[in-house]
C-alpha cells in the first residue's frame, strides 16, 4: 500500500478534531451552574460504575447487553490499539493481532446492532442512529483490513490504489462517526458524555446499588440575589453535570416505553425532553430529532439555546406538567439520566418565578400555604376522622414507640377507612403509638412536586420543629408520599428531629408485626388478588417485598401484573398530575386498571391512598381496590377475648 | 373529600365529643322488658346504630323517673330503680365500643299516660286538667309530690350516670310534666308553681338544679322542648324562645333538642312525627329560632331523612345536630353508607310511620320496610353476608314488596335470582298506594328495592305472567311465590260485582276506572286503601261519601296518620259515615242505588250515586302455588318453628329432588308490607 503517511495523518486529524470538539462540548456543560463533585474520585470510579451500575441496568436486556459489550468493548480496545499501531507506528505483531481481535469483536457486535436496526422498535430514534451500525462496520472492517499487513497476514503494500481509496474512504467515514462524531454531537456522543456522566453524576449515591430519589432543595436565598433565579429558566440554570447527563442519552427510548404520560397520549416523551435539553444546551432546533414526538405535537418547531428561556419556544409547559414523577424513566434509563430532577427544576421556575402552575395548581398551592393542606380544609379539622378513635396525642403523651404520621388522607373519607383500618391493626397488636393531631401539617409532597419548594421547605421545617419536641423511635405512615418526604427529603434542613428514627411505610411495619406474631391473621379466601406497587414506595424507596409478604401471609397468591415491581406502571396520581390535569387521549389510571384486570384479579391490593383514589376513579366494572391495611383488617383474628373491655376491637371501619 | 364532610365535623356537648352531626333522637322503643329494663333487644337495637356510625343516640323516649308515671303501657325504660344500672352498663358498652355516644331521655309523664293498669296510680298534673289523646284524667299535683318528683329526676340522672351513659335529656316536650307546668293551657295554679313566668318555670328549674347537683358539672344534661305548641292558649314560638333563653342563662344545660308542635290533641300529635304528607323538615325554623337565643348546641329532628338534606341544614347553620331517627330505623347503617360512598344504597325512610303508629298502640316499634330493625337480637341481619354454601337458582314470582325483598336477600346471599312480574312495573300494591294524594312517598320502598336488585344483578322479567310451565323451564332450586291478592269485591253477591255495579279501590287508584261524579265508597277494612281512594276521588272533583260498618272510617290507621287524611277529607267535604253495612247495589236508570243498613238498628237508607267503590280487602292469588305444590320437595310448606326462631328452613339442608317452594305475602293471606317483607327476609337470609 502506498501513501503510508496518509492513515496516521487521518487518525491524528480525527483525534485532534475530536479533542477540539471535546473541549467545545465541555465548555457547553461548564456554562451550567457549579456543583460540588470530586472530579478525580469520579473519574477513578467511572470504569467500575460502567461495569457494575450501568451494566446492571443494561443487563435487563440481555441481547443489547451482549451486543453493546462486544461493540463498545471492541471499539474502546480498537481505538487504543489503533493509536498504538497506526498512529504511533508500534510495529508489534502481538499488538496487531490484538487489534485484529478487537476489531473482529467490534465487527460482530456491530452486525448485531445492524440486525436490530433492520426492524427497530418505535421507541428508538432513527435518523443518524440508523447510520451508526454501518459506521461501526465501516470502521471495524476498514481498520481490520488496514491492520492485516501489520499482523503479517498480508505483505506490506498489498492492494492497489482502488483498495486504498476505498479503505481510506471507509476509515474517514468510520473515524468521522466514532472520533469526530463523538465530541461533535453524533450518536457516539453518548460514549464520551456517558462516561463522564458516570464519573460526575449528580447523585453519586446511586452507584454501588444505592438509591437516591429525594429532590435536591432549592437555595431560596437566590431569590434575594440580583439575577438569581429559583429553579431552571434557561439551560445554563441547570447544574453543569445535569447538562452533561442530558448529553449521555442514547435515545434508546426505554424511558418512552415506560412513561405513563406518553402512553396516555399526554404531551410528554422523556426521551424527547432530554433531546430538547440537548438542543437547549447546544443551541439550535429539534429538526433533526428522529424519535417519537411528544404525543399531539409536531417535531421541528422547538428551538432554544443555552441562554434562552426553555419554556419560551423549546418546551411547552404542558410537557413538564404531564409528568407524574413516577421515576419509571429514571429507573429504566441505561445511562442513569435524571429526568424527574430536570422536570421539577423547570417546574420550580414556572411556579416560583412565573406563578404559572396550571389548572388547579395555583389554587392547591394557595390552599397549602393558607391551610397547610392541599384541599384547603380548616386545619383544626385534621383529626375529625378520629373523633371516635381515642388516639393518644403526642402533645399529651410526649413519647411513644411509634409516631403514626396520618397525612392528608385525614381529610378524605375514603382514605379515612385506610387510616381506621391501620389504627385497628395497631391496637390489635398493642403497639405503643401516638399521633400529632392538629400539629401535623401536610408533608409538602405536592407543593414540592408542583415546583413550590419554598412552601415545601416551610412545611418541612415546621413539621421538623414539631417532631423535635417528642420522643419516638419510629415514624409509620400509610402515605408513601409523606413517607418519601420524611425519609428522604427532610434530612436536608439541618434538624435532628429524625436522627435515629426509623421511617417506615405501614406495610413494612405491619409486616414486621405479622412476622413477629403480634398480628394473627385468618387466611384470605376471596377471589384473585393482584398488587399495585405505588411509585413512591417501590421505585422511590425500594420497598417491593413487604407488601407482598403481607399478602402471602394471608395465603394470597399474588397474580402479578406484567408491569410490577420496579417496572410498575404509575396510577397517574403522583407529582401533582391530577391537579395540573394535562389532557391526553386516555387516563393513566384506566390503563393501570386494565393492567390489573388482565391478570383476572377481582381485587387490587394497594398501599397508597392516592393510588386508591386514582384506581377507584376508574369506572366500573373493574376489580375492587383495597389498601393492604384494609385487607389485613378483614382477616384479623380478633384478640378481644383476651383483652380488657376497653381495648376490644369492635370498631367499624367506615 | 366528600360533599358530606360537614356532617362529619365532630362537635362537643359539654366535654363529650360527638363524632358527627347525626343523632338518633329519643323515641319510645317499646322494647324495655322485665319492668322497664334495657335488655338484649334494646341493647342490640342501639348497638346497630352505633355500629352503623351514628354520632349520638338518645334512647328511651319518655323513660320514667317515678313509680307513679307508668312505664308498662309503652314498655318504656324505668329509671325509678337502681335495678336499671347494670342494664345501662351493657347498653353503654355496646354503643361505646363502636365509637358512639348514648344518653337517655328522662321524664315524668304527668297526665300524659294511663292510670288503668300497672300500679293504678292517680295521674298528676299542675291543675288536674284531663289529657284528651290518652283520655287521661288526673289529680292536681301537691307540693310534697312536686318535691318528690324533683328528687326522682335527680336519682334517675344518677342511675344513668352510674350506668355509664353519657348524659340525660330532660323531656319538657310532648306535654310531659315539666312542660305541663310551663304551658298556661294546662297550668292554672295560683301558688308559686303557676301564674307568672318564673312560677311556671319553677318546676323545670328545680328539676334541673337537683339533677345538676346530683351528677356534677361534667355530665351532660340537656333538655328537649317544643318550638311552638301550636295552640292559641298554649306556648307560642316567642314564649319558647323566652323559656329556652331563661334556662340557657343558668349555664347548667348542655344542649337543647327542639321539636315543633304540641301534641295533646290528635291533630297536633300528627305534627310531632311528620308523616309522608309533610314537606321535609317542616319545623326547622322553630329550632333555628331557639338556636338564636341559646349558647349551647341545638338538636332538631323532624322529617330529616336524606343525607343531602341533613348536610344542607348543618351547612347553613340552622342547628348543630340533625336528628335522623326514623332514618335510622329504616337503615341503621345510613352513616356508614354515606361514608362509604354508598348513598344510593341507603334504605330511606318513607314516612309511612308504621313505627310510631305501632308505638302509640303500645306495640314494639318496627319498620315497615326493614324487618331487621330491632330484631338484631334474634339474628336478623342488616348486612347480608354471601353464602359460603351452594349457589342456588332462585325464582321469585311477583314483584311486590315481599317478592322484591325475597329477590334482594337471595341475591345478597350470592344466588342466581330471576324475578318474574306480571305487570310492566315493580311494586305491587305499593304502586297503587302511591297514587293517592300525599301518599306518593310510599313508593320509596319500591324505589330502593329495585335499585338494590339492579345493583345485585337480578334478572328481572317484567310483563311476564308466570305459569307452572315457565317456572319449570327456569328450573329453580328455590321458587318463592309472592303473587299477592286481588280485590275481594264479590264477597256479597248482592253488591253486584259480577254485573259490574261496583268497582274496587284498585280500579280507582290505578286509573283503570274513571272517577264518578257522585261516589259512594264502602270500606270494611278501614285502613289506608279506603281513605286513599276517597282522597283520590275527592281530589279529582268527585262528591264522595265513605261508609263503613266499623266504628269510623280509617279507624285502623295509626295516630300520626289518620289526622292527615282527615285534614284532607274534611277540607274536600268528604262525608264520613260509620256503622252502616252495604246491603246491596242496584241500577235505576243511569244511576246506582246503594242500600245501607245501620248495624245497630237495622234501619235502611239509600244513596243514589253514579259510582260505588268497594274496599273489602283481598283474596290470595294462589293458583300458581297450588299448581306447583305437589311437585315441590317440601309440598310448599314452611317450617314455622324454624321461621319464628329465625333458623334456616330444615329443607335447605336436606337432599331431595325438585324445587323448594315457599309462598309469602298476600298470596297466603292478606296482611301488610312489613309482614311480607319480614317473611321474605327470614326465609331467604339462610338460603
Amino acid at each position: 500500500m502506498s501513501f503510508e503517511w496518509l492513515h496516521p495523518l487521518l487518525i491524528a486529524t480525527a483525534l485532534v478534531l475530536a479533542v477540539i470538539g471535546a473541549v467545545r462540548r465541555v465548555n457547553l456543560w461548564r456554562a451550567g451552574k457549579p456543583d460540588r463533585i470530586n472530579l478525580i474520585a469520579g473519574l477513578m470510579a467511572m470504569p467500575g460504575r460502567y461495569l457494575h451500575d450501568l451494566h446492571d441496568i443494561v443487563e435487563r436486556d440481555k441481547y443489547m447487553s451482549k451486543t453493546h459489550a462486544a461493540t463498545g468493548g471492541g471499539f474502546v480496545l480498537s481505538a487504543l490499539l489503533i493509536i498504538l499501531v497506526h498512529l504511533l507506528g508500534f510495529d508489534n505483531q502481538i499488538l496487531a493481532w490484538a487489534l485484529l481481535a478487537a476489531l473482529a469483536l467490534m465487527f460482530v457486535g456491530a452486525l448485531f446492532v445492524f440486525k436490530r436496526r433492520l426492524h427497530p422498535p418505535s421507541r428508538i430514534s432513527k435518523g443518524p442512529w440508523m447510520r451508526l451500525p454501518k459506521s461501526l462496520l465501516a470502521f471495524a472492517g476498514a481498520f481490520f483490513v488496514l491492520t492485516l499487513p501489520a499482523a503479517g497476514v498480508l505483505p506490506d503494500g498489498s492492494g492497489g490504489v482502488l483498495l486504498t481509496v476505498i479503505l481510506t474512504a471507509l476509515i474517514i467515514w468510520g473515524m468521522g462517526e466514532l472520533f469526530f462524531g463523538m465530541t461533535w454531537g453524533g450518536p457516539m456522543k453518548h460514549a464520551f458524555a456517558g462516561a463522564l456522566h458516570l464519573a460526575f453524576h449528580r447523585r453519586q449515591e446511586r452507584f454501588g446499588g444505592g438509591r437516591s430519589t429525594g429532590l435536591k432543595p432549592v437555595d431560596l436565598t437566590l431569590a434575594k440575589e440580583i439575577g438569581g433565579v429559583l429553579g431552571v429558566a434557561k439551560p445554563t440554570d441547570f447544574k453543569w453535570n445535569q447538562l452533561l447527563g442530558f448529553d449521555a442519552c442514547v435515545q434508546c427510548g426505554k424511558c418512552e416505553a415506560m412513561c405513563p404520560a406518553f402512553a396516555a397520549g399526554q404531551p410528554l416523551n422523556p426521551k424527547k425532553l432530554i433531546q430538547d435539553m440537548v438542543v437547549g444546551l447546544a443551541g439550535g432546533t429539534d429538526a433533526n430529532y428522529a424519535g417519537s414526538p411528544y404525543p399531539g405535537k409536531e417535531v421541528g418547531n422547538a428551538k432554544g439555546g443555552p441562554d434562552h428561556i426553555i419554556t419560551d419556544g423549546l418546551i411547552d409547559p404542558e410537557t413538564l406538567w404531564s409528568c407524574t414523577t413516577c421515576r419509571a424513566c429514571v429507573e429504566e434509563c441505561p445511562m442513569m439520566i435524571e429526568h424527574v430532577d430536570a422536570i421539577v427544576d423547570m417546574r420550580r421556575y414556572l411556579t416560583m418565578e412565573r406563578g404559572k402552575t396550571p389548572n388547579k395548581g395555583a389554587e392547591v398551592l394557595d390552599n397549602i400555604i393558607a391551610t397547610d393542606n392541599p384541599n384547603g380544609y380548616a386545619p383544626a379539622s385534621r383529626t375529625n376522622w378520629a373523633a371516635d378513635q381515642n388516639l393518644p396525642l403526642m402533645r399529651d403523651v410526649k413519647q411513644a414507640e411509634v409516631l403514626f404520621w396520618v397525612s392528608d388522607g385525614a381529610f378524605d373519607m375514603r382514605s379515612q377507612r385506610i387510616l381506621r383500618a391501620f389504627v385497628k391493626l395497631l391496637k390489635a397488636a398493642n403497639v405503643d403509638f401516638a399521633v400529632l393531631g392538629d400539629e401535623e401539617l401536610d408533608s409538602g409532597d405536592v407543593a414540592r412536586r408542583l415546583g413550590d419548594d419554598a412552601t415545601f421547605q416551610s412545611l418541612a421545617k415546621r413539621n421538623l420543629e414539631v417532631l423535635s419536641q417528642y420522643t419516638f423511635s419510629k415514624i409509620v405512615t400509610t402515605d408513601p408520599h409523606a413517607y418519601h418526604c420524611l425519609r428522604n427529603e427532610y434530612s436536608d434542613f439541618g434538624s435532628d428531629a429524625l436522627d435515629g428514627v426509623e421511617v417506615l411505610h405501614h406495610t413494612t411495619f405491619l409486616n414486621q408485626l405479622v412476622q413477629l406474631g403480634r398480628l394473627k391473621l385468618n387466611n384470605f379466601s376471596g377471589a384473585k388478588v393482584t398488587y399495585h406497587d405505588p411509585c413512591y414506595l417501590g421505585r422511590y424507596n425500594g420497598e417491593y417485598e413487604a407488601p407482598r409478604e403481607l399478602l402471602r401471609s394471608m395465603g394470597i397468591e399474588i397474580a402479578e401484573m406484567e408491569r410490577s415491581g420496579f417496572r410498575s406502571r404509575c396510577c397517574g396520581g403522583g407529582g401533582g398530575a391530577p391537579i395540573t390535569d394535562i389532557p391526553g387521549e386516555r387516563r393513566i389510571a384506566d390503563m393501570r386498571m386494565e393492567d390489573a384486570s388482565s391478570t383476572g384479579a377481582e381485587l387490587v391490593a394497594v398501599g397508597c391512598q392516592q393510588c386508591t383514589a386514582m384506581l377507584e376513579g376508574v369506572v366500573e366494572p373493574r376489580p375492587e381496590v383495597k389498601d393492604i391495611a384494609e385487607i389485613l383488617m378483614d382477616q384479623l383474628v380478633d384478640p378481644s377475648a383476651e383483652n380488657s373491655r376497653q381495648d376490644r376491637l369492635a370498631e367499624e371501619v367506615h | 373529600m366528600s360533599q358530606f364532610d360537614v356532617l362529619f365535623e365532630p362537635l362537643k356537648i359539654n366535654n363529650l365529643t360527638i363524632r358527627n352531626r347525626v343523632v338518633s333522637t329519643a323515641h319510645a322503643e317499646v322494647y324495655a322488658t322485665d319492668g322497664g329494663m334495657t335488655t338484649d333487644r334494646y341493647v342490640k337495637y342501639y348497638e346497630e346504630k352505633a355500629k352503623g356510625g351514628c354520632g349520638l343516640c338518645i334512647c328511651g323516649g319518655s323513660s320514667v323517673v317515678s313509680i307513679d308515671s307508668p312505664q308498662s303501657w309503652w314498655s318504656s325504660v324505668n329509671l325509678s330503680t337502681d335495678r336499671i344500672i347494670p342494664h345501662f352498663q351493657n347498653l353503654a358498652d355496646a354503643v361505646h365500643k363502636h365509637g358512639g355516644k348514648i344518653m337517655i331521655q328522662i321524664t315524668h309523664m304527668g297526665r300524659r299516660s294511663r292510670w288503668d293498669g300497672e300500679n293504678w296510680p292517680n295521674l298528676m298534673s299542675p291543675s288536674g286538667i284531663r289529657e284528651p289523646v290518652h283520655r287521661a284524667t288526673c289529680k292536681v299535683i301537691e307540693e310534697e309530690e312536686i318535691w318528690r318528683v324533683i328528687g326522682d329526676f335527680a336519682q334517675a340522672a344518677r342511675r344513668a350516670k352510674e350506668g355509664g351513659l353519657d348524659g340525660v335529656e330532660l323531656s319538657a316536650v310532648h306535654q310531659h310534666l315539666i312542660d305541663q307546668f310551663w304551658s298556661p293551657r294546662v297550668n292554672k295554679r295560683t301558688d308559686k308553681w303557676g301564674g307568672t313566668f318564673e312560677n311556671r318555670m319553677r318546676f323545670g328549674m328545680e328539676v334541673l338544679k337537683a339533677v345538676r347537683a346530683e351528677v356534677g358539672r361534667d355530665f351532660v344534661v340537656g333538655m328537649r322542648i317544643t318550638g311552638d305548641e301550636f295552640h292559641p292558649d298554649g306556648l307560642n314560638h316567642d314564649d319558647m324562645k323566652q323559656i329556652a333563653a331563661y334556662y340557657d342563662a343558668t349555664g347548667e344545660l348542655d344542649f337543647f333538642g327542639v321539636v315543633g308542635s304540641g301534641c295533646d290533641t290528635h291533630n297536633t300529635l300528627a305534627n310531632v312525627i311528620p308523616n309522608m304528607s309533610y314537606p321535609p323538615e317542616p319545623f326547622l325554623h322553630l329550632a333555628a329560632g331557639i338556636k338564636e337565643v341559646v349558647s349551647v348546641p341545638v338538636i332538631h329532628a323532624q322529617n330529616i331523612k336524606d343525607p343531602n338534606q341533613a348536610k344542607r341544614i348543618i351547612e347553613a347553620g340552622y342547628v348543630d345536630f340533625v336528628g335522623m331517627t326514623r332514618a335510622h330505623i329504616a337503615d341503621p347503617h345510613i352513616i356508614a353508607k354515606i361514608k362509604n360512598d354508598q348513598v344510593d344504597q341507603i334504605r330511606q325512610c318513607v314516612g309511612a310511620n308504621y313505627c310510631i303508629d305501632r308505638q302509640y298502640q303500645g306495640l314494639d316499634v318496627l319498620c315497615i320496610q326493614n324487618a331487621a330493625t330491632s330484631r338484631e337480637y334474634m339474628g336478623l341481619p342488616h348486612i347480608i353476608e354471601k353464602t359460603t354454601g351452594q349457589v342456588r337458582k332462585v325464582v321469585v314470582i311477583g314483584g311486590g314488596p315481599g317478592g322484591l325483598e325475597a329477590a334482594r336477600v337471595a341475591a345478597e346471599r350470592g344466588h342466581n335470582v330471576v324475578l318474574v312480574e306480571k305487570a310492566d312495573e315493580l311494586g305491587g300494591q305499593i304502586t297503587l298506594a302511591a297514587k293517592a294524594p300525599q301518599r306518593d312517598q310510599i313508593a320509596g320502598i319500591t324505589r330502593w328495592l329495585v335499585m338494590e336488585l339492579e345493583r345485585l344483578g337480578v334478572d328481572i322479567r317484567l310483563g311476564t305472567e308466570a305459569n307452572e310451565e315457565l317456572v319449570r323451564e327456569l328450573k329453580p332450586d328455590v321458587c318463592v311465590i309472592a303473587t299477592g291478592g286481588r280485590p275481594f269485591i264479590d264477597q256479597n253477591p248482592e253488591w253486584g260485582a259480577e254485573e259490574g255495579l261496583v268497582v274496587s279501590s284498585w280500579d280507582i287508584l290505578s286509573g283503570k276506572v274513571e272517577p264518578g261524579k257522585n261516589v259512594l265508597i264502602y270500606d270494611t277494612i278501614c285502613e289506608f286503601s279506603g281513605l286513599s281512594a276517597a282522597d283520590y276521588l275527592a281530589a279529582k272533583g268527585s262528591l264522595v261519601e265513605i261508609v263503613t260498618d266499623d266504628i269510623k272510617p280509617g279507624v285502623g290507621i295509626g295516630g300520626t296518620t289518620f289526622p292527615t287524611y282527615y285534614r284532607s277529607l274534611y277540607e274536600k267535604e268528604v262525608i264520613m259515615t260509620s256503622d252502616f253495612l252495604l246491603e246491596k247495589v242496584y241500577r235505576e236508570g243511569d244511576s246506582l242505588v246503594a242500600v245501607l243498613e245501620n248495624e245497630y238498628t237495622g234501619q235502611r237508607e239509600e244513596r243514589v250515586v253514579d259510582q260505588v267503590v268497594v274496599e273489602n280487602g283481598t283474596r290470595p292469588n294462589e293458583e300458581l302455588y297450588y299448581a306447583l305444590k305437589a311437585e315441590s320437595r317440601n309440598n310448599g310448606q314452611i317450617d314455622n318453628e324454624a321461621l319464628f326462631d329465625i333458623k334456616p328452613q330444615p329443607v335447605l339442608s336436606e337432599s331431595g329432588d325438585g324445587m323448594i317452594l315457599w309462598r309469602l305475602g298476600d298470596c297466603v293471606s292478606q296482611r301488610n308490607v312489613h309482614a311480607a317483607m319480614y317473611d321474605a327476609l327470614r326465609l331467604c337470609k339462610d338460603l
